[in-house]
C-alpha cells in the first residue's frame, strides 16, 4: 500500500522538502501532463527555494544609486532625505559616534542599505562596493536575482520547466487558482519582470480590479522596474481594498526610494493606526529617523517595538549602540547581556560586550570578551575585533601592543582604513615622519568620508612645512566633519601663515 | 518715473505662463517656476537678504525639483491641511501636489487629459480648496488628499484657468478660456455664462469684484465686467502675464501686462489707458506679486524668460501722474492742438459748402455742379438685407449682405466690423472706379452658429465727389443664418432628440423666425409645427417639429447643432431646465468604437512603458559596468560596453517615438470622448446637464460602458 503521490508531495512540501516534492511532481505530471494540482504544487515548491523577502532583502544598486533621478529635491532641507547623510537633528558628532564607511554613523544591526551612502561620483560608487566587502547588485533589476534565479536552474537539466514566453498569459490569467503560483514563479525563479508584469495586469483586469493581491504584485513588477510612480499607485489602491502591513511596508519603500523619507514614515504612522503595536512598521519608522541621523527618535521608536515584542534582537541591538556611544557603556552592557540571554552567539557581539567592559572598567572581563570574540571570528570580522583591541590597548598606555594589533588587524583585512590611521598616529609620535605619512594618505583613499587621517595628515603636513597639502587635507576633513572645532582652527593658523608668505 | 526696486538675475531659463510664488514655510515667499530639463526651481532668498536699490545680486539660493518630465503648468497656494502653501505641478500625463518644506508628496494623480493650467483656490460651495487642472476638453478639481472633487468637460483644449466672483455672491466661480475661443463660467459644475472671443483665450485673470482680464492668442488683452465687455486693445506681440496691482497706488488695482517682446504696461481697468511702460531684455514669462522682501509691502515681481527678475512698489499717491517719466501737461497739450486742428479743418469745409449754396442760391436755377461738394440729397436712406446664398458648384454657400442706396447715391466703399467673422475682424470692400453703383453685395461667411453684430459704414456720394457722407447701420446675423428650408423630400435623419415644454407653438414659431434667415416666415399649421432646414455647411437636414401638447422633436445627425438649437431655443424661452431624450446611433457608434480603442492603447502604452522601463535599467547596468571596466584599465571590455550602450540607446530611442505615437493617439481619443460628453451634455439644460456629465464621469471611472450610453440616452442613470 504506497501513499498517494500527491499526497505525499503535498506533505514534503509542507515539511519543506522543495526538491523531493517538485520531483513527484515532475513524475505525476510525465503521467498526466495537465493535471492542474501538480503543476501548481511544483510551481510552488520551485518558487519557495529561491524565494526571499522581498521587503527586507532589498539594496539599491550602484546604478540606482548613481542615476538617481526619482528623488525630487536636489537640494532638499535638511532632515528631509535620505541622500545627505550627518545632515539630521541631534545626530552625534563623528567625533563620538563613528561613520562607517560610507560615512553613516555605525548602526547597531547591519542589514541591507545601513552600509550604503549616495556616493558623489562613479569612481567612489565602485571602489566602496569593491572594498567595504558587500555585495552590491549594480542595479537592483539585475545583480542578486538574476544570480538566484541561474543557480536553481541548473538542477533541471532538461530545461526549465516554464517556458515562459510561449505561455499565453491571458488565458492563465483568467483562471485564479493557477494565476497566482505562477506569477510568483515568474517573479522569482524566472526573474522575468516583464511578463511577471503582464501576466499580473491581465489578472487583475480580470478580477475586475478588485484583488489587493493582485495590485501588490503589479506594485512589485513596477518597483522592480524601476517605474516608483506606478508602483506607490497600484499600493495605494490595493490599500483602499484591504489593508496589510506588507503593503504598507512596501509603499513605504517606495517613498524612500523615491527620497521622501517624512512621506515614508507618515504612511507608517498610517499602519500603525489600523495595526496597532505592529513591530514591523515600527521597526520601519526607526529605520528611517536612523538613516536620517536622527538618533533620538529613532531610539525612541526601537523602545516602543520593545514594549510591544521585548526579543526583538534589531531594537536591541540600536538601543545598546546608542547608550554605547552615548557614553553610557554600563547600560549598553545591560542590552548586549540580554542578547547574549536570548542566544545571540557571534564575533560582534562579544566585541561589543568587551569594549562594554573595558570602558566600565571591568577590564577582566574585558580581556576574556574579546578572546571569545576572536575565536568565533571569521575572515571578514577578526580585522575589527584586532583593531578593537588594538584601541583597548592604546587605552591602556600599552603602545606596543596596540602597534601589533593594528598590524594583525590589516594582515586580516588590508582595506581596514582605521587601523591604517591609527598606525600613522603612533608612527607619528615615533617620529617617523615618512612611515605616518604613507599611512595617513592610504587611510584616505580608502575611507574618503572619514574625517581623521585627513586631519591627521593636514596636522602632520603643517608640522613639516608643508602648507599646501595640510591646507587641501584639513578641507577635505571639514567637508567630512563640517564642525570638527580642531580642523578650524588649523585652518585659522593655516590662514595665518599662508598670508604671512 | 518708477523704477523698480530689486533685480535679481536668477540664471535660471523660466518658461512662460510656469511662473507662481508660494510661501512654502508659511511666511517667507518664494518664487518658483519651471525650467529647462523637466525640472522647477524655488528660489528663496532668504537664507541671505536681498540687497536693494538696483543692485543686481548674484545668489546660489535656488534649488531644482526633479519633475523628470516636461513642466506644463505650476501653481503654489493653500490645500488646506496646513498654515504652508503647497507646489502643484502639472505634466501632460500627471498632476504632483508637493510640500517644498518637507520634502513630501502630497498627492501625486494620474491626469490622462493632461494638464495644460492650473490653479488653486475656493470654488464655489466646495468646502475645502481645490487644486484645478485644466486638460484637453476637461477641468477636474483636486482635495488636500487627493480625492477630485469636482469634474467637468468643456467644449476644446482649456488653456486659461481663474477664479473669480463673477455674479458678485460671496463665491467663487471658474472662469475657463479654451482653444474654441470661448470664455465659460462656471458655477459649481453647472455652466452659468459664455462669452465668446475671436483666438485662443491663453490668460485669465481676476481684477476685482466682477470684472476680469483676459488675454488672446492674437495678441489682444481686454477686460471684462461680468459679461459686458469695458475695452480692449490690440498688439501684434502676444500678452503672456496678466496680473492686477495698484501700481499708482490710488487703492484701484491697474492690469498689469507682461508681452512677448519683453514689455510690461500697466492699464487702467476701466478705460485702458496705459499708465506705466517698462521693457525687459527678453520675453516676458509672468507675473506675479509677493512681499518678496519681507518689509511687509507687497510687491510686483515681474520674471523674463532669461531669468531676470524685477520688483516693484505702488508710487506714492503724489506722484501718480507721473508713472510715465513724462510731462502729462505737454502731452496733454499736443492732444489739445490736435483736436482743434482737426475741428478747424472741419469748420474750413462747412464754410465753403455754405458758400457754394448761397452762390447757387443767388445765380438762381444754375446748374452748378453739386456733386463736387459731396452733397446728396437729404432723403438718402441706406437699406440693407441679408439673405442666403445656398451656393453652387463653385460658389460656397454664404450669406449674402446687399446694402443700397434709396436713390442714384452711388456706394464708395463698405467697412464691416465684426467679430469673429473675418480675419482681423474688420472686412473693406470698395469697388472699382467703373464698377461703382447704387448697390453692393458683400458675401459673409460665419464659421459657427452664433449671433453676431454687423457694425456696418458705408461712404455714400456721388459719383465724382471726392467727399463722402459716411452712414453707420448695425445689423444683427441672426444665430443661424446658414440654414435654408429644404428643398424638396426630406430625407430624414436617423438621429434625433425628444423633450416636452409648455409653451405654445406659436412660441417656438417666433423664435425660428427670429434665429433663421428666411425669405418669407413659417407658420404652424394646424397648431403643429413641421419645418426642416438644410444646414449648408454640411448639406445635412435639420428637422423640428412641434405638436400642440408641447413635445418637440429635433432630428439631425450633427450632435453639436441639436445641442445649440436647443440652447439657443430654451434661452428664448427662458427655460431654465430641460431633459431631453436622445438618439444618436451613428455618434454611439464612434464612441463605442473610440472606447474600444481607448483600452487598446492604455494596455499597448503599458506594455511600452514597462519595455521602457527595464530597457532603462540595462543601460544603467551597462554604464556601471564600462565605467568598471574604465576603472581598472580594461579598455577593450570598456569599448564592448559602450558599444552595447549604444545600440541600447537607439532602440530606446525608437522604442520613445512609439509610445511618443502612442501617447497623441490616446490623447486623442480621450478628447473626443470628453467632446462627446459636452455635446450630449448640450443637449439637456440647467441641472440636468450638470447631473448627466457627473454620472457620465462615474460611468467611465467605473468602466462601465452601457452605462455611459444609456446615461448620454435618457440624461439620467
Amino acid at each position: 500500500m504506497t501513499m498517494d503521490p500527491l499526497f505525499l508531495a503535498l506533505s514534503l512540501f509542507r515539511r519543506r522538502k522543495f526538491e523531493e516534492c517538485s520531483e513527484i511532481c515532475t513524475q505525476l505530471l510525465k503521467k498526466n501532463p495537465y493535471d492542474q494540482a501538480a503543476w501548481c504544487l511544483k510551481t510552488r515548491a520551485l518558487t519557495e527555494q529561491v524565494y526571499v523577502d522581498e521587503i527586507e532583502v532589498d539594496e539599491e544598486g550602484i546604478a540606482e544609486v548613481l542615476m538617481d533621478d526619482n528623488s525630487m529635491a536636489q537640494l532638499p532641507r535638511p532632515g528631509t532625505s535620505l541622500k545627505k547623510p550627518g545632515t539630521g537633528i541631534g545626530a552625534p558628532t563623528p567625533g563620538v559616534r563613528p561613520m562607517s564607511q560610507s560615512g553613516r554613523p555605525l548602526s547597531g544591526f547591519v542589514r541591507p542599505g545601513t552600509q550604503s551612502a549616495r556616493p558623489g561620483t562613479m569612481e567612489q560608487a565602485l571602489r566602496s562596493s569593491r572594498t567595504a566587502g558587500t555585495a552590491r547588485p549594480v542595479t537592483s533589476a539585475s545583480g542578486r536575482f538574476v544570480r538566484l534565479g541561474t543557480a536553481s536552474m541548473l538542477s533541471q537539466p532538461d530545461g526549465p520547466f516554464i517556458n515562459v514566453p510561449k505561455l499565453n498569459l491571458v488565458k492563465y490569467a483568467q483562471r485564479q487558482n493557477l494565476a497566482k503560483s505562477l506569477f510568483e514563479y515568474i517573479f522569482h525563479q524566472e526573474n522575468d519582470v516583464r511578463n511577471a508584469l503582464e501576466l499580473a495586469a491581465r489578472a487583475t483586469e480580470a478580477c475586475n480590479f478588485k484583488d489587493w493581491w493582485w495590485k501588490v504584485q503589479l506594485a512589485k513588477c513596477y518597483y522592480r522596474l524601476g517605474m516608483f510612480r506606478d508602483s506607490e499607485k497600484q499600493l495605494k489602491s490595493s490599500l483602499r481594498d484591504q489593508e496589510m502591513v506588507d503593503t504598507y511596508l512596501y509603499l513605504a519603500k517606495v517613498y524612500v526610494r523615491l527620497d521622501q523619507p517624512l512621506t515614508a514614515i507618515e504612511i507608517l504612522k498610517k499602519g500603525i493606526e489600523k495595526f496597532t503595536g505592529e513591530t514591523a512598521l515600527l521597526t520601519g519608522i526607526a529605520r528611517i529617523h536612523e538613516a536620517l541621523n536622527n538618533m533620538s527618535d529613532a531610539v525612541q521608536v526601537y523602545k516602543d517595538v520593545l514594549h510591544y515584542d521585548n526579543t526583538h534582537v534589531e531594537s536591541i541591538a540600536c538601543i545598546a549602540t546608542q547608550h554605547f556611544y552615548t557614553d553610557q557603556p554600563e547600560v549598553a552592557l545591560r542590552y548586549f547581556r540580554r542578547l547574549l540571554q536570548m542566544g545571540v552567539y557571534n564575533t560582534e557581539l562579544f566585541n561589543n560586550l568587551g569594549l562594554c567592559c573595558f570602558y566600565a572598567q571591568q577590564y577582566d572581563m574585558a580581556l576574556n570578551c574579546f578572546e571569545r570574540a576572536l575565536s568565533l571570528s571569521t575572515d571578514e570580522n577578526m580585522a575589527d575585533v584586532w583593531y578593537n583591541i588594538g584601541q583597548v590597548a592604546l587605552r591602556i598606555g600599552d603602545l606596543a601592543l596596540s602597534y601589533q594589533c593594528f598590524r594583525l588587524a590589516l594582515a586580516a583585512d588590508n582595506n581596514h582604513a582605521e587601523s591604517y590611521n591609527n598606525l600613522g598616529v603612533l608612527e607619528f609620535r615615533k617620529g617617523n615622519i615618512d612611515q605616518a605619512r604613507v599611512f595617513f594618505q592610504t587611510a584616505q583613499n580608502l575611507a574618503a568620508l572619514m574625517y581623521e587621517p585627513n586631519f591627521n595628515y593636514a596636522l602632520l603636513s603643517q608640522k613639516v612645512g608643508d602648507l599646501q597639502s595640510s591646507f587641501s587635507a584639513v578641507n577635505k576633513s571639514l567637508e567630512a566633519f563640517p564642525e570638527h572645532w580642531d580642523s578650524k582652527d588649523l585652518l585659522r593658523q593655516l590662514r595665518v601663515e599662508l598670508a604671512a608668505l | 518715473m518708477l523704477v523698480p526696486i530689486f533685480t535679481l538675475k536668477l540664471g535660471q531659463k523660466i518658461h512662460s505662463r510656469r511662473v507662481t510664488i508660494g510661501k512654502y514655510d508659511g511666511q517667507r515667499p518664494c518664487l518658483t517656476a519651471a525650467t529647462t530639463a523637466g525640472k522647477v526651481f524655488v528660489h528663496n532668498p532668504h537664507s541671505q537678504a536681498v540687497e536693494g536699490g538696483r543692485v543686481t545680486t548674484v545668489n546660489t539660493d535656488i534649488s531644482l525639483l526633479n519633475i523628470n518630465q516636461q513642466v506644463s503648468a505650476v501653481c503654489a497656494g493653500q490645500l488646506g491641511g496646513s498654515e504652508n502653501d503647497v507646489l502643484v505641478v502639472g505634466t501632460p500625463t500627471t498632476l504632483l501636489a508637493y510640500n517644498v518644506q518637507d520634502n513630501t508628496d502630497v498627492f501625486y494623480k494620474d491626469v490622462p487629459d493632461g494638464v495644460n493650467v492650473l490653479t488653486v483656490g475656493q470654488l464655489g460651495t466646495t468646502s475645502s480648496p481645490l487644486a484645478i487642472a485644466g486638460g484637453n476638453c476637461s477641468l477636474q478639481g483636486f482635495d488636500y488628499e487627493g480625492n477630485d472633487q469636482f469634474w467637468t468637460v468643456t467644449g476644446d483644449n482649456v488653456c486659461s484657468l481663474a477664479l473669480c466672483d463673477f455674479t458678485g455672491d460671496g463665491q467663487n466661480e471658474l472662469l475657463v478660456g479654451s482653444e474654441d475661443f470661448d470664455i465659460r463660467v462656471f458655477k459649481d459644475d453647472e455652466m452659468i455664462n459664455e462669452m465668446t472671443e475671436t483666438e485662443a483665450i491663453t490668460c485669465i485673470c481676476p481684477l476685482y469684484c466682477n470684472r476680469f482680464a483676459y488675454a488672446l492668442s492674437n495678441g489682444t488683452v481686454g477686460v471684462y465686467e461680468k459679461s459686458n465687455r469695458l475695452w480692449r486693445i490690440k498688439s501684434k506681440n502676444q500678452a503672456i502675464a496678466l496680473c492686477s496691482y495698484d501700481l499708482n497706488g490710488d487703492g484701484v488695482p491697474e492690469l498689469i501686462t507682461g508681452w512677448s517682446s519683453g514689455k510690461i504696461d500697466a492699464r487702467n481697468d476701466k478705460t485702458g489707458e496705459v499708465i506705466f511702460k517698462d521693457n525687459m531684455a527678453a520675453s516676458v514669462a509672468g507675473i506675479v506679486k509677493g512681499d518678496y522682501r519681507l518689509d511687509g509691502k507687497e510687491e510686483l515681481i515681474c520674471c523674463s524668460v532669461d531669468g531676470e527678475v524685477r520688483g516693484y512698489l505702488p508710487s506714492s499717491p503724489q506722484a501718480s501722474d507721473n508713472l510715465m517719466g513724462v510731462d502729462i501737461a505737454q502731452e496733454m497739450l499736443r492732444d489739445l492742438s490736435q483736436k482743434r486742428q482737426n475741428l478747424l479743418l472741419e469748420l474750413k469745409n462747412y464754410e465753403e459748402n455754405m458758400k457754394v449754396s448761397q452762390s447757387m442760391q443767388s445765380s438762381g436755377g444754375v446748374d452748378v455742379d453739386q456733386s463736387k461738394l459731396g452733397i446728396i440729397p437729404a432723403n438718402t436712406q441706406l437699406q440693407t438685407s441679408l439673405h442666403v446664398n445656398p451656393g453652387s458648384e463653385h460658389v460656397l454657400p454664404s450669406v449674402e449682405l446687399s446694402i443700397a442706396t434709396s436713390n442714384e447715391m452711388i456706394i464708395r466703399a463698405v467697412m464691416i466690423f465684426a467679430e469673429g467673422i473675418f480675419d482681423g475682424e474688420c472686412h473693406v470692400v470698395h469697388p472699382l472706379q467703373t464698377s461703382l453703383s447704387n448697390s453692393l453685395q458683400v458675401s459673409i461667411f460665419p464659421p459657427r452658429d452664433y449671433p453676431v453684430d454687423l457694425h456696418i459704414k458705408a461712404f455714400v456720394g456721388t459719383k465724382t465727389s471726392s467727399q463722402f457722407h459716411v452712414f453707420e447701420i448695425t445689423r444683427q446675423l441672426p444665430r443661424f443664418a446658414l440654414y435654408t428650408l429644404y428643398p424638396g423630400e426630406v430625407l430624414e435623419p436617423s438621429s434625433s432628440v425628444e423633450f416636452h415644454i409648455n409653451e405654445r407653438v406659436n412660441r417656438v414659431v417666433l423664435w425660428i423666425n427670429q434665429n433663421f434667415l428666411l425669405l418669407e416666415e413659417i407658420e404652424a399649421v394646424n397648431g403643429q409645427l413641421d419645418v426642416a432646414f438644410q444646414s449648408l455647411r454640411t448639406h445635412t437636414p435639420l428637422v423640428i417639429r412641434m405638436q400642440q401638447n408641447g413635445n418637440v422633436t429635433l432630428k439631425t445627425d450633427d450632435m453639436d447643432l441639436a445641442g445649440e438649437v436647443i440652447q439657443a431655443m430654451t434661452t428664448f424661452l427662458k427655460i431654465e431646465e430641460l431633459q431631453t431624450t436622445a438618439d444618436f446611433p451613428i455618434q454611439m457608434d464612434d464612441l463605442n468604437n473610440i472606447l474600444v480603442k481607448v483600452d487598446e492603447l492604455h494596455s499597448a502604452g503599458q506594455k511600452l512603458t514597462a519595455e521602457m522601463a527595464d530597457h532603462s535599467n540595462l543601460i544603467r547596468s551597462l554604464v556601471v559596468r564600462a565605467e568598471d571596466a574604465r576603472l581598472m584599465g580594461d579598455m577593450k571590455n570598456m569599448r564592448r560596453g559602450y558599444m552595447e550602450l549604444y545600440d541600447l540607446n537607439r532602440d530606446l530611442v525608437n522604442g520613445y517615438k512609439i509610445r511618443c505615437n502612442n501617447h497623441t493617439e490616446l490623447l486623442n481619443c480621450l478628447k473626443m470622448v470628453n467632446q462627446i460628453i459636452q455635446r450630449a451634455g448640450n443637449l439637456r439644460v440647467g441641472k440636468h446637464k450638470s447631473s448627466m456629465i457627473s454620472s457620465c464621469r462615474q460611468a467611465i471611472k467605473s468602466s462601465n460602458m452601457s452605462s455611459l450610453f444609456k446615461i448620454i440616452k435618457a440624461g439620467v442613470q
